[in-house]
């Protein structure tokens, strides 16, 4: 491995990974520890995949769900679950997309929010639009 | 447009996705039946199968939610309803008609007045008739209307001429909102500026469409329903007699306004009849008013349909919200004037459940609002888009 530049290691690793991982599982088989987001090219729009996100963003996600939804501090809520699912109505969805964008400093069009229904779904757009927002402002 | 919350936008997300919503069943055992129209989860709007299919309710359509022996409460009051309800009707000989605010055909001053109106209407814009026909055409769907209110238990009228001053109410509101659809009507015609087949077209499909405002036969849901409605359509009559105005033709203001006095005048009847069922029953009625507002107050001509415009409804109100005919900000308002009207903050002895209801009740028209002031803030310029009510002319959403 010493041979080979890390990025092409980490680019093969993430790629074997997101095509034999389902969605349901992402938590437990992607090396998160080893994909850092210095990284952007992982993630620029060539490649099709969609890269999961990270343990960070999931967490304050469930966070922001689990307030809104007045849920348990302690309570799990999985990644894959439906909002809906957790007892969230529209109003309640358009609320947690809101604090999101207060959250993390960007700003969703309203076709993507129709498309956030859990909060892997939230997290992924989180990044992508984060990583956007980065690499267009100056360095 | 990011965000952009009106009551229409939430309502067809919501319906999309109220088959996932978890039942909070409370006190009721309602039957549930699949609406005959359905297939389950479609979107309100039929897209490729159907070309000039109008639109569709999608929800479960459920049905006598209301416990049978609240039915009693009903008869109890009825003594109640004629002394304090229909006091609200006008007599018939002190009602105005459609006729006292238009050209009179029997005058050889008829087709002068008749030219002074269609001049006036000249200078109104073509946004402002969109608007006004929208209005129209949901007062001439009045028949949906009146069969709303005799699907509620406990007091529909049962053979079309019953005696209980609940059927006398129904029937006498119906006459008086019959006059509305017929003035705007009249009106319109006249004016010269409307494609009225296409809106005759759109009336007579709106008719066939009907309409679910989700009361399941609840006289509790359904007078929450009304009382919200009435003061909505007065906002909006309100407006438009406003903008009338404003577009220097005085007689139009006067019709739209008229018009806003009656629904001013039936707001007051319904609310009271709310507040009677908040007194008598606080739980059940603030339960009520949460349902209403969790399923949000659908607005009645939400089917509407021209045989050439899927999203008719859509395009419409959002004309009338960028108007400031009738806005999300009006929702809220509604939502919190009655509130306020009811004393829902100060409710005692309610259940767990009414507590919940309540807070959330109490809570909603401050989360209404910074949704609304958020989308405002990011609105960007609606397109263009043609109305066949106005032959196609173009108006800006």
């Amino acid at each position: 491995m010493a041979a080979v530049p890390v990025t092409c290691v980490r680019l093969t690793t993430s790629m074997h990974t997101t095509q034999i991982v389902g969605r349901t599982s992402t938590m437990k088989l992607v090396p998160m520890g080893r994909v850092k987001s210095g990284f952007p090219s992982l993630r620029t729009s060539r490649f099709q995949i969609s890269c999961s996100a990270k343990p960070e963003t999931l967490n304050k996600v469930c966070e922001v769900v689990k307030t809104q939804l007045a849920l348990a501090s302690d309570s799990v809520v999985e990644p894959d679950t439906k909002f809906a699912a957790l007892g969230a109505d529209s109003l309640d969805t358009v609320e947690i997309v809101m604090t999101l964008e207060e959250e993390f400093g960007i700003s969703v069009e309203e076709e993507n929010s129709q498309n956030i229904t859990t909060v892997q779904e939230a997290a992924d757009l989180i990044e992508k639009l984060v990583e956007k927002k980065n690499a267009s402002e100056p360095a | 447009m990011a965000l952009r919350f009106t009551p229409t936008t939430m309502q067809s997300s919501e319906m999309y996705r109220s088959l996932a919503l978890p039942q909070t069943a409370n006190l009721r055992s309602p039957k549930f039946t699949m609406a005959s129209t359905l297939g389950s989860s479609t979107p309100k709007v039929e897209s490729t199968k159907k070309p000039f299919s109008p639109p569709r309710e999608v929800h479960l359509q459920v049905t006598h939610s209301m416990p049978p022996q609240k039915i009693e409460i009903f008869k109890s009051i009825e003594g109640w309803a004629e002394e304090n309800i229909l006091v609200h009707l006008k007599p018939v000989e002190k009602c105005w008609q459609p006729q006292d605010f238009l050209p009179d055909p029997a005058s050889d001053g008829f087709e002068e007045q008749v030219r002074e109106l269609r001049a006036r209407a000249k200078e109104i814009p073509d946004e402002y008739f969109v608007v006004l026909v929208g209005d129209m055409i949901t007062e001439e769907a009045l028949p949906t209307y009146q069969t709303m209110l005799n699907t509620l238990d406990g007091v529909r009228d049962e053979t079309g001429a019953s005696p209980t001053p609940w059927a006398i109410w129904t029937r006498a509101w119906t006459a008086e909102e019959n006059r509305h659809g017929d003035l705007l009507h009249q009106y319109l015609y006249l004016s010269g500026r409307v494609d009225m087949r296409q809106i005759q077209k759109t009336i007579q499909y709106l008719i066939g469409s009907g309409m679910d405002p989700r009361t399941e036969n609840s006289p509790y849901l359904g007078f929450i329903y009304t009382s919200f409605q009435e003061r909505a359509t007065f906002v909006s009559h309100g407006n438009t007699a406003r903008h009338a105005k404003e577009h220097g033709d005085l007689k139009l203001a006067q019709i739209c306004g008229i018009i806003a006095a009656d629904e001013k005048r039936h707001e007051t009847a319904y609310t009271k009849i709310a507040e009677k069922l908040f007194e008598i029953d606080p739980d059940g009625t603030v339960l009520a008013f949460a349902d209403m507002m969790k399923k949000k107050i659908s607005m009645p001509a939400h089917l509407m349909y021209d045989g050439k415009d899927d999203n008719l409804f859509d395009h419409f109100s959002a004309v009338a919200q960028r108007l400031g005919v009738y806005t999300a900000k009006d929702y809220a308002d509604i939502l919190e004037f009655l509130v306020g009207r009811w004393k829902v903050a100060d409710l005692t002895g309610l259940s767990s459940e009414g507590r919940k209801a309540q807070d959330y009740v109490c809570g909603l028209p401050l989360r209404i609002r910074r949704l609304e002031e958020r989308a405002a803030a990011r609105a960007k310029e609606g397109p263009n888009i043609p109305f066949s009510w106005i032959f196609d002319r173009q108006v800006k959403l």
